[in-house]
């Protein structure tokens, strides 16, 4: 019950910044965006004509009762028609967003555990050569493209001039077996980048918790290594790694396979949302937005919930 | 004999002196922080070539045959089209450092200013206003930001640049009200009140300055960035748009690699890991130098 309350509080307190990210979506896309008069006007089009297209389209409204019609459109969740497929908006995003979390969710778990692993370790071994190591190679991974990881792990895996063992684009996940076939080469990018800088701030969270007293004290205790690092130092070192890893979600989502899809041409959302992107395809992209904003809003409410779960000083008032 | 004393009072452990001076002591000492430094200036020294038409000027000309190898003529080789690939990555480094200079002073500038205001007034409701902008253009997708700004703009070839520097600032910004929180309790500060200084003054002359050292460091974290996202946003079609780029040489590259032939590719990814890695070990170096908890 307290719960639900502080949810609904949170929620309602998430309210200016849906607004705020509507505005601005709504004044650059769509407002100041592309005039699409002329997309659908034949040749030699009259006056009439235009005020016509101009009409239909709302371009002769003034600015509040148009934005007021998007607010309308966020909050029923009904964005119209895609304008290069005639397909209905939800429908797209029902099809493609299961798309991109089968594409991304491997990645996104084996960067962040890994992540965590490696840290645990060069934290442990502070200073010794393989804390050199690790923090060497996620140096390496930050200073990488991800283009480039992509590109290159592509070359390596899936071309004939390297081992050939995947295919080289595209999408399949009719049996367990073509969807390992199709996920690997882009998980294998993510993971490589995401390492770089996951392993570094948690490593740079970990030391930070290892360094305090009640740690020191445990230790002066006696207490074994092993639990040592589990309650004492894991635990505690949760809450900006909770954070870290929940607010990375709505991007995963919307747009955070947006070149991978591309790349490999893969039907998720980020595939259609660059698609969008690239032919000006209004609905979809205020769609895209306004469910970015909202996703960002729970994530904010999920990391607080969570917060909780880890810490229970924190009270949910 | 005054200068004896200072001499000997800083000397011993550099008590005495400024923040700034025991950094850069700090720094010199890092080995792997000078070569770092030392390689983003060979950058900055091909960059500036060209700017002056030493080389890289024929980045456009098609001179050669098509996919020529690495040769005393072209070393290395020719694209598709045969233009040659050294030319035009060294025209790159040029776009790479306009880019990444234009990003991070702009992010670093912006940040600074609304981060100081906003710590200032924290509680009140301009801090309410900063923080809320902050919050929604964090939460726009960068790459449909660029998009809507484009758009907006009419396809100009600096929508990427305004794109990056509108989300680049709030890291700065966040940083740097923090520390003015903490800041503007201190006895100078009161102490400038006191003497009637008015806000504006005490803002950007009294407090401003004392977070330079953060400022700088995120300056170098958005150069690296505005590179890295350079790469991807000239790859998607939404970034520079007349000239050269690393970017643009792997969006090149794409279609030869599936060729077999990968000269672009690599020259351009080689060069663009060289200048992110060392301005990523000069900004962790800097970062160290420059953190007062580490006495060293």
């Amino acid at each position: 019950m307290e719960i639900l309350q502080y949810s609904l509080r949170k929620l309602i307190a998430g309210i200016p910044l849906v607004l705020g990210v509507t505005l601005i979506s709504f004044l650059l896309i769509v407002y100041f965006g592309p005039d699409k008069t002329y997309d659908l006007l034949g040749k030699n089009p009259t006056a009439e004509e235009i005020a016509e297209v101009r009409s239909q389209l709302g371009y002769d409204r003034p600015f509040v009762p148009r934005y007021l019609e998007y607010l309308h459109e966020v909050i029923t969740f009904d964005f119209g028609n895609s304008e290069s497929t005639d397909e209905k908006v939800s429908t797209i995003l029902s099809r493609t967003i299961p798309v991109s979390i089968a594409l991304a969710l491997p990645g996104f778990i084996l960067g962040n555990v890994l992540g965590v692993m490696f840290a645990l370790l060069a934290a442990y071994f502070r200073g010794r050569w393989i804390d050199k190591f690790i923090m060497g190679f996620a140096a390496i991974g930050m200073s990488i493209s991800f283009l480039i990881a992509i590109i290159g792990f592509q070359i390596l895996l899936s071309s004939s001039d390297g081992l050939d063992l995947f295919p080289v684009r595209g999408w399949d996940t009719s049996t367990p077996l073509q969807y390992l076939r199709y996920v690997t080469v882009p998980t294998l990018a993510t993971v490589f980048i995401a390492l770089g800088y996951n392993t570094r701030f948690y490593r740079a969270v970990i030391v930070e918790e290892m360094t305090r007293d009640h740690v020191r004290t445990a230790k002066a205790f006696g207490t074994p290594p092993a639990r040592l690092f589990y309650r004492n130092i894991l635990k505690n070192s949760m809450i900006p790694i909770v954070t870290r890893i929940v607010f990375s979600i709505p991007f995963i989502v919307i747009s955070g396979s947006l070149l991978l899809e591309s790349y490999f041409g893969i039907p998720g959302i980020g595939k259609v949302t660059y698609d969008a992107i690239i032919t000006g395809d209004q609905p979809v992209l205020k769609a895209v937005v306004a469910l970015t904003a909202i996703l960002f809003v729970v994530a904010q409410l999920l990391t607080d919930i969570c917060y909780r779960a880890v810490d229970p000083r924190v009270s949910l008032k | 004999m005054s200068t004896m004393n200072t001499s000997a009072v800083s000397g011993i452990d550099g008590h005495g002196d400024s923040l700034w001076l025991k950094a850069a002591r700090k720094f010199k000492r890092d080995r792997v922080g000078m070569w770092a430094l030392f390689g983003v200036f060979i950058y900055a020294v091909i960059a500036l070539g060209v700017v002056f038409g030493f080389w890289g000027g024929a980045w456009a000309d098609v001179t050669g045959p098509k996919w020529a190898p690495v040769s005393a003529e072209y070393w290395f080789g020719t694209n598709i089209i045969g233009q040659d690939i050294f030319a035009r990555a060294l025209y790159s480094t040029r776009t790479a450092f306009e880019v990444g200079l234009l990003v991070a002073i702009g992010a670093t500038a912006l940040g600074a200013v609304f981060g100081a205001v906003a710590g200032f007034f924290s509680g009140t409701w301009i801090d309410e206003i900063i923080i809320w902008v902050m919050g929604v253009l964090d939460s726009v997708p960068f790459i449909l930001l660029v998009a809507a700004i484009a758009y907006s703009l009419g396809g100009s070839p600096w929508a990427m640049h305004i794109a990056m520097i509108a989300t680049f600032w709030i890291g700065t910004a966040r940083l740097v009200r923090g520390e003015v929180i903490k800041l503007k309790t201190l006895e100078y500060v009161e102490a400038a009140h006191a003497i009637g200084l008015g806000k504006v003054k005490i803002i950007f002359r009294h407090i401003l300055p004392n977070t330079f050292h953060i400022l700088l460091v995120q300056a170098t974290i958005s150069f690296v960035a505005a590179i890295k996202s350079e790469v991807i946003l000239s790859f998607l079609g939404l970034g520079v748009k007349d000239g050269m780029s690393w970017g643009l040489m792997i969006s090149e590259s794409t279609f030869e690699v599936l060729a077999g032939f990968f000269n672009n590719f690599i020259a351009a990814s080689v060069l663009m890991f060289g200048l992110v890695m060392a301005f990523n070990m000069f900004s962790d170096a800097l970062q160290d130098a420059l953190d007062p908890r580490s006495v060293k």
